[in-house]
């Protein structure tokens, strides 16, 4: 009996544990490799993890809602007589096989050489990316150098699991150099050893396999649900007790970290729409002429349905989710609301205000910034505030923008976004519709340094041109870091943003181009 | 321009010399009359007589001392120990007297002497004929050591041996005195009139002390060698199809730290190799300033190839002799890690 | 003490508390021993080397074949370079005991060695001295501030703060740099005799260590290369019977003279009154006319005694009788120097006492001055950095770096 123990893999952006969210398989169970055994959750995105072998499950490690850290083991398979995919072979030739610990080799490799489809496809090609570029007949090379190694009866390697990070200098220093903790990456080297291919691999973010919606199981009693929904029925009597796991417990974790570490300041500004309004409502009508069917005009509401609000007013639904226009059954481009022109405005802004879109890195105190906008857009789903992303937001037309949104925010609301989609924004716009109010002070998405609120749009009796005039006002509710955006400079950057929303016209005039 | 193995280069270098500057006399057994055991002072006391080419009786520690007093007196010494397996009774007055005579006199006496030696084996000479001591001299303060791998260098370096007025010692791999030799023992021997560096320009030229020799480009692997090694290195990275960058360092003291590290940092992976025994070797002494100066560039450990912990075998010639397979399996490990 | 094996081991006559006891040194009456020609054969004067050469007898006369003959003048100024060298000695000593210098070696009882064979020698000579041949320096005139700088390392230190005290040399008075090996000066001394054969000059060499060192390996090599090549040099062998404490028959002493083993490599040797001023200097002379001539190298053994401790670190009571030296059958050689020219009429005792007086005042003198380049404690200081120099003749880039640490380990810019 030869058994194989597989650990929680690395699964990327310095992920150090993940979260079982439902198993797929239970000791005694024969499966096969590549099928899905469990489901878990990293601090964005759920994933299905395959089995790296088959053979047939000897024990599992967690329930739902435990957390694993990556690199402890997760699953024993008996693999008498089978072995697994690619880069076991070496194992093999080394002590998987006999249940000693190797860590970092065997669920590094499994983890690497996943065979996952693009998933392993990249690892692989990862690994081979790592490696020195071979003309024919060479005999030595990276992963599978372990066979190198054996043939010439390399001392077995002892993992170094006490504390103590192995890598070799030139891996510490490019580590170093990226920002990344080397002790939050599991090493697919010898003992355990972080090798080049991990550093890679963990700055190119591979994408691993996308979970399928995360949904009560068969327990009534667990849920992923927000605040307002309760799963299992319950007398009106008795109490319920919902578990604090999944991503609302991820959600109130960044919520507190952003809130405990973030000096945030609020400033709110009102903004005339009337004239943004008019070219909103212009441009939507336009869109049976694009589409060419009988659309109904753009929906003239500002901001969505599907509103929730979280637990400090503001509301985190964003896009244009649910209610876009139907067309005959066919997809038609949705209406535009005045997400997409405050995003855009933003991004014009934002080119004189660099500042406000970086990223802090906190490790290394460094503000990262970034010359594209990659704009995240709150939005609430079924299970959650989920922030996607859209990305360089500043080279989309006002209707792609549109159509961007519209689509991660989808993504998210289903639970089919990508890492990709749901990570790397570098500042984040949070609409509160017509539930808005008229001032909020949303939470910055850490590690970003400023958030834009969209307050509700009303019309309002004030002083226009000298006389009492009905105009649309939009109030913005915005937060920023105290530490790294001073009030002049964010008071002035909503200035330049309120400025281009009086005057829609100018959002479209081209300016220093950001590429 | 002429075909010139290494003994016929040595050759040339000191019939120069001898022509160039009346102080030079050479001195050792069987040098003289005879043209030594190796032929490297052939002709030359038929050409400058007696009085510049001595015979010496065979006494190590009496051929230094008398070196050093002729030295004293204006003379310019070069002085062959037969075998560098007989230097030893001659380290007294080596390392206490030839290397530190400028330093004691603040300047006022120093001895130009030169001191030349044929080393290591790969020629079943077993004990007494095949060490490599080199680093028992390069530990002494006051000495510069030298070792080439090639006819070219071996004129050049031997020139400037002579000319410098510091003490010399000069390793002359005997192995590599009819050819390079890249590790096999049964392949035909190879002659210098096949390889580039058996073309030596036949009149006075120089090579430098303290410059390294990077006998081949190479992204890969840096191996840093010198003497006979150097050509083993050279058919181990072919054999493994390896873009090595291979330094011959020709030069111990001064050591050629620049060009050692400017490899490493380009490649990131070391491999030492010496012919002579591996602990407290010059190797050692390589790892350190490769360790100390390139750590950050180093995607692996350093690797060193050396002789074996041993007294050098007779019977066992190509067991102990770190041949193709050693520098093979060291490259191999500094690939390996990534 | 009885020894029931087959293993002899030497001992001295006279171990502390015992009675001096020097029968065991060979003596042959003044003026008895007979001068051969310069060019005689090694083979033929082998009594030479058994036999003892002496002018001075018992009396302060000078006798026999070997009498040199010697100005008055000259004889004085023999006297003055021996006197000059033992009170420079003496006052060195004294300085040691008082801390101001770390370590010194005197010459006490072996003037006529050093000051005897000088004066009978050429300046374009070479010497290759041991460390007790100070005599040397002083009869050649280097002057007694600049080896006060070397006991002190000052500023002026001859060596530049490398060497330990009394490690001279003097490239101008032809003196080469002192090591503290042992006998390694005397095959160096041939080979600088044959590069004067080689290139024709007219020079010798002439080397000195005690009987002790003639135990090294380097002794067998510079007879053997001096035998060989026939080179034109002066190998001396300074018998003063003590190593530190080792007594002379561990170096061979009980079973043959040491000058005889000059004809065991084919070498004349002389084994001369070592503290009879005028028998160094005939036997030097009659050695350097045979080298000068081209009849080959001489090994000339004195017969002396080392009459204070080996060292400053040395104490002989604890190793021999505290007043063997006074029992030496050949006396004081600065006393019997002093008692013949006083015998000839060229010398008194108060002129003796003067000169001492003039002497003292001298070496104090020098002294004062000496320490104005700095002491062991106070005033200017060698620069450290000079550590590093001449290693080489350039210095090298490692050298460079690591002087630089040095400073930065010293605080200073």
């Amino acid at each position: 009996m030869s058994q194989f123990v597989f650990k929680m893999p690395d699964l990327g952006e310095g992920t150090v544990e993940a979260e079982i969210v439902a198993w797929h398989t239970k000791p005694g169970d024969s499966v096969n490799e590549d099928q899905l055994i469990v489901e878990v959750m990293t601090d964005k995105a759920a994933v299905e993890v395959p089995a790296p072998v088959s053979g047939r499950v000897v024990s599992i490690t967690g329930e739902p809602g435990d957390k694993i850290a990556v690199g402890s083991p997760l699953i024993v398979f008996d693999t008498a007589g089978r072995e697994a995919g690619a880069g076991s072979a070496a194992d093999a030739g080394l002590d998987a096989a006999v249940g000693r610990e190797r860590p970092g080799a065997s669920e590094g490799v499994a983890a690497v050489a996943a065979p996952h489809g693009p998933a392993a496809s990249e690892a692989t090609a990862a690994a081979v990316a790592a490696t020195i570029p071979l003309e024919e007949g060479g005999a030595v090379r990276g992963a599978s150098g372990t066979g190198a190694a054996a043939a010439f009866a390399a001392p077995p390697l002892v993992a170094a699991r006490s504390g103590r990070v192995m890598a070799s200098p030139a891996n510490r220093r490019r580590a170093r150099e990226a920002g990344i903790d080397l002790a939050t990456i599991a090493g697919s080297g010898p003992g355990g050893r972080i090798v080049r291919g991990d550093l890679v691999r963990v700055s190119a973010r591979p994408r691993v396999a996308v979970g399928g919606e995360v949904v009560a199981e068969t327990s009534g009693e667990r849920s992923v649900a927000g605040v307002g929904s309760v799963a299992a029925a319950a007398d009106a009597a008795s109490t319920t007790e919902i578990k604090v796991i999944g991503l609302r417990r991820l959600i109130a974790e960044r919520m507190s970290a952003a809130k405990r570490n973030i000096p945030h300041f609020a400033y709110i500004e009102e903004v005339d729409i009337t004239e943004l309004e008019s070219l909103r409502a212009h441009l939507n009508s336009t869109l049976p002429r694009r589409t060419g069917g009988g659309a109904s005009g753009a929906g003239g509401r500002e901001g969505n349905a599907d509103t929730r609000t979280r637990a400090d007013g503001s509301d985190g639904h964003g896009g244009d989710g649910g209610a876009g226009i139907r067309v005959g059954g066919g997809v038609a481009p949705p209406g535009l609301t005045y997400l997409p022109f405050v995003v855009l405005a933003l991004t014009r802004a934002l080119q004189a205000f660099p500042q406000c879109n970086v990223r802090y890195d906190a490790s290394r105190e460094v503000l990262v910034r970034h010359r594209a906008v990659h704009v995240g857009v709150a939005t609430q789903t079924p299970d959650g505030l989920k922030v996607p992303v859209v990305r360089n937001a500043q080279a989309l037309s006002v209707w792609d923008l549109a159509a961007e949104i519209r689509r991660v925010a989808e993504r998210a609301r289903s639970n089919t976004a990508t890492r990709d989609e749901l990570m790397g924004s570098t500042i984040t716009v949070t609409s509160l519709g017509k539930l808005g109010g008229i001032a909020s002070t949303p939470v910055i998405n850490a590690p970003e340094v400023a958030i834009i609120g969209l307050n509700k749009a009303v019309e309002r009796p004030v002083v226009y041109q000298g006389a009492v005039a009905v105009r649309r006002i939009m109030n913005l509710s915005s937060s920023f870091d105290h530490r790294f955006v001073d009030g002049y400079d964010a008071a002035a950057m909503i200035q330049v943003l309120k400025d281009l929303l009086e005057h829609p016209a100018t959002i479209f005039i081209p300016q220093v181009s950001i590429p | 321009m002429a075909n010139m193995n290494m003994i016929q280069a040595l050759n040339s270098a000191m019939d120069i010399m001898l022509g160039r500057d009346r102080s030079v006399v050479l001195m050792g057994e069987d040098i003289g009359y005879f043209g030594g055991v190796f032929r490297a002072t052939e002709g030359l006391q038929r050409k400058y007589g007696e009085h510049r080419v001595l015979d010496t009786p065979i006494a190590e520690g009496g051929i230094v001392a008398a070196a050093i007093g002729m030295g004293i007196n204006g003379l310019r010494p070069v002085a062959e120990i037969q075998f560098a397996d007989y230097i030893y009774p001659g380290i007294d007055q080596i390392a206490s007297e030839l290397a530190r005579i400028r330093y004691r006199s603040a300047g006022e006496f120093f001895a130009p002497v030169t001191i030349r030696t044929p080393c290591g084996g790969g020629i079943r000479g077993g004990q007494t004929h095949s060490q490599s001591p080199e680093a028992i001299f390069t530990h002494v303060s006051g000495l510069k050591v030298v070792m080439p791998s090639n006819p070219h260098d071996a004129k050049g370096l031997l020139i400037t041996s002579i000319e410098d007025d510091d003490p010399v010692i000069f390793f002359e791999p005997k192995r590599l005195y009819n050819g390079p030799f890249d590790g096999d023992p049964n392949k035909p021997a190879v002659p210098w009139s096949t390889h580039p560096k058996g073309q030596v320009d036949e009149g006075y030229y120089t090579v430098p002390l303290g410059k390294a020799d990077v006998v081949r480009s190479g992204a890969d692997v840096t191996v840093i060698t010198y003497g006979t090694m150097v050509f083993v290195a050279l058919a181990a990275a072919a054999a493994l199809k390896l873009d090595a960058e291979i330094i011959d360092l020709r030069s111990l003291v001064p050591l050629d730290v620049d060009t050692i590290c400017t490899s490493v940092k380009k490649t990131g992976r070391c491999v030492v190799a010496h012919e002579a025994t591996r602990f407290s070797g010059f190797g050692g002494e390589i790892l350190a300033v490769v360790q100390e100066e390139c750590f950050w560039d180093l995607e692996a450990p350093i690797q060193r190839v050396a002789g074996w912990d041993t007294p050098y075998p007779h019977a066992f010639e190509w067991e102990y002799f770190p041949g193709q397979e050693r520098v093979k399996k060291a490259l191999a490990l500094v690939m390996e890690a990534q | 003490m009885t020894n029931p094996t087959r293993l002899h081991l030497p001992t001295p006559p006279a171990r502390p508390g015992e009675a001096p006891d020097f029968s065991y040194v060979h003596l042959s009456p003044a003026g008895a021993v007979s001068r051969p020609d310069i060019s005689a054969r090694a083979r033929d004067i082998g009594f030479l080397s058994t036999e003892l050469v002496r002018v001075l007898d018992d009396a302060g006369r000078a006798v026999g074949p070997w009498h040199p003959h010697l100005d008055p003048a000259d004889l004085q100024v023999g006297l003055r370079h021996m006197l000059l060298t033992r009170i420079f000695d003496d006052r060195m000593q004294r300085t040691q005991r008082a801390g101001k210098i770390s370590f010194y070696i005197r010459s006490l009882g072996e003037e006529a060695v050093s000051v005897a064979q000088c004066m009978a020698l050429r300046p374009g000579d070479m010497l290759f001295p041991s460390y007790r041949n100070q005599g040397l320096h002083i009869a050649r005139g280097i002057p007694l501030v600049e080896l006060m700088n070397q006991l002190l390392s000052n500023t002026r230190d001859m060596c530049k703060g490398r060497q330990l005290p009394v490690m001279y040399h003097s490239r101008p008075g032809n003196i080469f740099s002192i090591s503290g090996n042992l006998a390694t000066q005397f095959p160096q001394a041939v080979g600088w005799a044959m590069a004067a054969a080689i290139k024709r000059e007219d020079h010798v060499a002439a080397s000195w260590i005690g009987e002790g060192s003639s135990a090294e390996a380097d002794f067998h090599h510079a007879l053997l290369f001096a035998s060989v090549y026939q080179a034109p040099v002066i190998l001396n062998v300074v018998n003063n019977q003590w190593a530190i404490s080792t007594f002379q028959g561990y170096a061979g002493g009980e079973q043959r003279s040491f000058a005889a083993r000059g004809p065991g490599y084919g070498i004349a040797g002389i084994r001369v009154d070592g503290n009879d001023f005028l028998a160094v200097y005939a036997a030097t002379q009659w050695a350097a006319e045979r080298a000068r001539t081209g009849s080959g190298p001489t090994l000339i053994e004195h017969v002396t005694y080392r009459a204070a401790a080996h060292s400053t670190s040395d104490d002989p009571a604890r190793y021999r009788a505290k007043d063997d030296a006074e029992h030496w059958p050949l006396g004081d050689p600065v006393m019997r120097l002093k008692q013949h020219l006083i015998a000839l009429g060229e010398w008194s005792d108060e002129r003796h006492v003067a000169l001492s007086a003039e002497l003292d005042g001298l070496v104090a003198a020098s002294w004062k001055e000496a320490v104005t380049h700095g002491t062991m404690t106070e005033g200017p200081r060698l620069n450290a950095d000079l550590m590093f120099e001449d290693v080489f003749k350039e210095m090298p880039e490692n050298l460079v770096r690591q002087r630089d640490l040095m400073r930065a380990e010293r605080g200073a810019k």
